[in-house]
């Protein structure tokens, strides 16, 4: 799958680089929205990573261009720390898969790419497959061996999150800020995710062994496949 | 005092002074004038009577008698020739105003008064005219004046009020259209009142430039602000996803990697309150709609299911008991935040086993929502500056103490009251009285 990525803040678009090329997307950069836009018209892409504020124009010029081209379905996710309270209403309204505010956690970005990817190839099946445990992402459901563990919903969440990031770690922070959303102020310790995540691993261990459902230190967990 | 009153008054004032002066001007005058009428007449008279005087027709005047007297039958006017003795120093003519009594009336005279020499004898003429007359007269003139008087004030004060209110009018239309109703500049209406006066033209494209620079002034702020949040995030991005990249470099040390998570809360915390301060701002700078409707009831739900885990962790009684279905128009997103900061709060200053209790009721034309824990409490300092930015209750837990001061710009934007009472280790009651309707 290819991205590109429509950043002018060098360092940010090479440390994206650098974490979507791992997980083996092929990464094409634009600093400007000149550059964007002659990319956009020659090139489809699967991802489109926009931010809005570029030193020569508006990302949402780009966004326009693209819905003027026929026959695109490349997925536009708008990374943005304008703090504009109708920009993301924008943003949707003009045709943006999603939005983003920065500084946003890798994680996240992954989680919201996966989801688009189910969302877009329409999978045959809205389900993905880990050791043997099934989630149905569209019923919100886990179930091992045709049977189905009892998850709360928040549970849920946690483990479909550390799937779509498998084989790295995601931090308590992460996934705090994943699970109960960017509350202000209320999401400032992360006791609370490691209750949620023991009583998930508590009901994941009845079903089989979890051998690789790891917790990294004090820093967060990692599901390994 | 209005303008107006003040108008009125002071035209009355003029008006009352301008009439007494001139009325005592013409009394004065009338009285001066009649005098001399009268006085030119009585001395006609007497040249009258002088004239036509001869020896026959004093003796028969006086007829041997030592005077004569003559009136008419309505005392309008009278005769007197009287003989006086012969040694009179000079003939002497005099006109005064006395009293008379004539056959049983009293009356006022002009009388004059002529000694005179006639042949070798001297004689005393006197010629007297009625003054009723002019008294009656007089009197009318004043009544009338005075009538005139009351009645000119009275329909100018009528039409002195009305023509101001009229004027005035454009001057109150202003006062309310441009500055009373306005809540927001970005609303204000530019659109001139009509009127004929300059000085309201005046005031009012006054006002419409005070305006502009004004709205010149909050969109800079609002741009300057949109700057800031974007110079701060984006440094705080690259660290936090360079940061994280290095977190998932297999082969570092395991302090190393402890310091690197350290420092991602770090920026997460400057992340924090970098958006609350943005969120403050945004929120007094009326950059929000206040248009959705939000239904308490629901979002009291979702507020508790988000914050269950916490609220079981503590072994908290939580009991929600909301009279009605209160329903009223604002910002989702805002509400929830501002009521998760305060039932967060709840939890967060709780003791184990404590309890946590929502409440909600009409009062009057309110809704008065109260969210009262039996949690630790705040001292009557603490109670005081809340609100304030950067105070914070217990410095053991975490938070920086902002979410009190977003709860009040949030407030005060839907125009919510919000009053807390608290007593230390009893307990906190937070109250927020929604205007219905």
């Amino acid at each position: 799958m290819n991205v590109l990525i429509v950043e002018d803040e060098k360092s940010l678009a090479l440390e994206m680089d650098e974490f979507l090329s791992k997980e083996g997307f092929i990464v094409e950069h634009a600093w400007k929205k000149s550059s964007a836009e002659e990319k956009i018209f020659v090139n489809n892409y699967d991802f489109i990573l926009l931010d809005l504020g570029l030193p020569d124009g508006d990302g949402f010029d780009v966004l326009k261009q693209l819905k003027r081209l026929e026959n695109r379905d490349d997925a536009v996710i708008i990374l943005t720390a304008r703090s504009a309270v109708d920009d993301r209403i924008k943003g949707l309204d003009e045709g943006a898969d999603d939005y983003l505010p920065k500084p946003f956690s890798l994680n996240e970005l992954l989680a919201r790419m996966h989801a688009i990817i189910r969302r877009k190839h329409k999978l045959d099946k809205n389900e993905i497959s880990i050791h043997n445990f099934l989630l149905n992402i569209q019923n919100r459901t886990v179930s091992f061996a045709d049977e189905r563990l009892n998850l709360t919903k928040k549970e849920f969440e946690i483990f479909n999150y550390l799937v779509l990031n498998k084989n790295r770690v995601v931090s308590r922070m992460s996934l705090t800020e994943h699970v109960w959303g960017d509350i202000l102020e209320v999401n400032s310790d992360s006791n609370f995710v490691d209750v949620h995540v023991k009583n998930l691993r508590k009901k994941l261990a009845q079903a089989s062994s979890i051998d690789w459902f790891e917790t990294v230190r004090s820093i967060g967990y990692r599901i390994n496949c | 005092m209005k303008l107006q009153v003040k108008f009125s008054l002071y035209n009355a004032i003029t008006k009352i002074t301008i009439i007494v002066v001139l009325g005592a001007i013409i009394l004065f005058s009338i009285n001066r004038l009649a005098y001399n009428q009268l006085d030119s007449r009585i001395l006609k008279k007497k040249s009258k009577i002088i004239e036509s005087l001869n020896n026959k027709e004093i003796d028969s005047l006086l007829n041997n008698e030592e005077s004569f007297t003559d009136y008419n039958i309505l005392k309008e006017e009278f005769i007197i020739l009287t003989d006086i003795p012969d040694n009179q120093p000079d003939s002497t003519l005099s006109i005064n105003t006395e009293r008379r009594e004539i056959e049983g009336d009293i009356e006022f005279y002009r009388i004059l008064n002529y000694k005179f020499k006639y042949h070798t004898n001297w004689y005393n003429l006197e010629i007297g005219e009625t003054m009723t007359a002019l008294e009656s007269i007089k009197n009318s003139i004043r009544f009338y004046m005075l009538v005139v008087l009351v009645v000119a004030l009275f329909f100018t004060l009528i039409a002195d009020f009305t023509f101001s209110t009229f004027l005035l009018r454009p001057f109150y239309q202003i006062i309310d259209k441009k500055l009373n109703k306005v809540d927001d500049p970005s609303h204000f209406d530019y659109e001139n009142i009509p009127t004929n006066t300059d000085d309201f033209r005046l005031l009012d494209n006054s006002i419409n430039l005070l305006m502009r620079k004004i709205n010149t002034l909050f969109a800079l702020e609002k741009q300057f602000i949109a700057n800031v949040s974007h110079e701060l995030l984006t440094p705080i991005s690259i660290l936090s996803t360079r940061f994280e990249n290095m977190l998932n470099t297999p082969e570092i040390p395991a302090d190393h990697e402890n310091k690197i998570y350290a420092s991602l809360k770090t920026l997460n915390r400057l992340k924090l309150i970098i958006n609350s301060l943005l969120l403050i701002s945004k929120v007094e700078n009326n950059q929000y709609l206040k248009t959705e409707e939000i239904n308490l009831n629901q979002e009291l739900s979702d507020i508790y299911e988000d914050l269950e885990d916490r609220i079981l962790d503590k072994n908290i009684h939580y009991e929600t008991r909301l009279d009605g279905d209160f329903h009223f128009k604002g910002n989702q997103a805002l509400i929830h935040t501002l009521l998760v900061n305060i039932v967060n709060n709840a939890i967060k200053y709780n003791v184990e086993n404590g309890s946590i209790e929502v409440n909600g009721q009409y009062s009057h034309n309110d809704y008065v929502l109260t969210i009262s824990d039996s949690g630790t409490g705040m001292s009557k300092a603490l109670v005081d500056n809340a609100f304030d930015r950067f105070k914070r209750g217990n410095t053991e837990e975490n938070g920086f103490g902002l979410g009190l001061a977003i709860v009040q710009s949030i407030a005060r934007f839907h125009e919510i009251e919000i009053s807390i009472k608290s007593e230390l280790n009893e307990g906190t009651h937070v109250s927020l009285s929604f205007k219905s309707r």
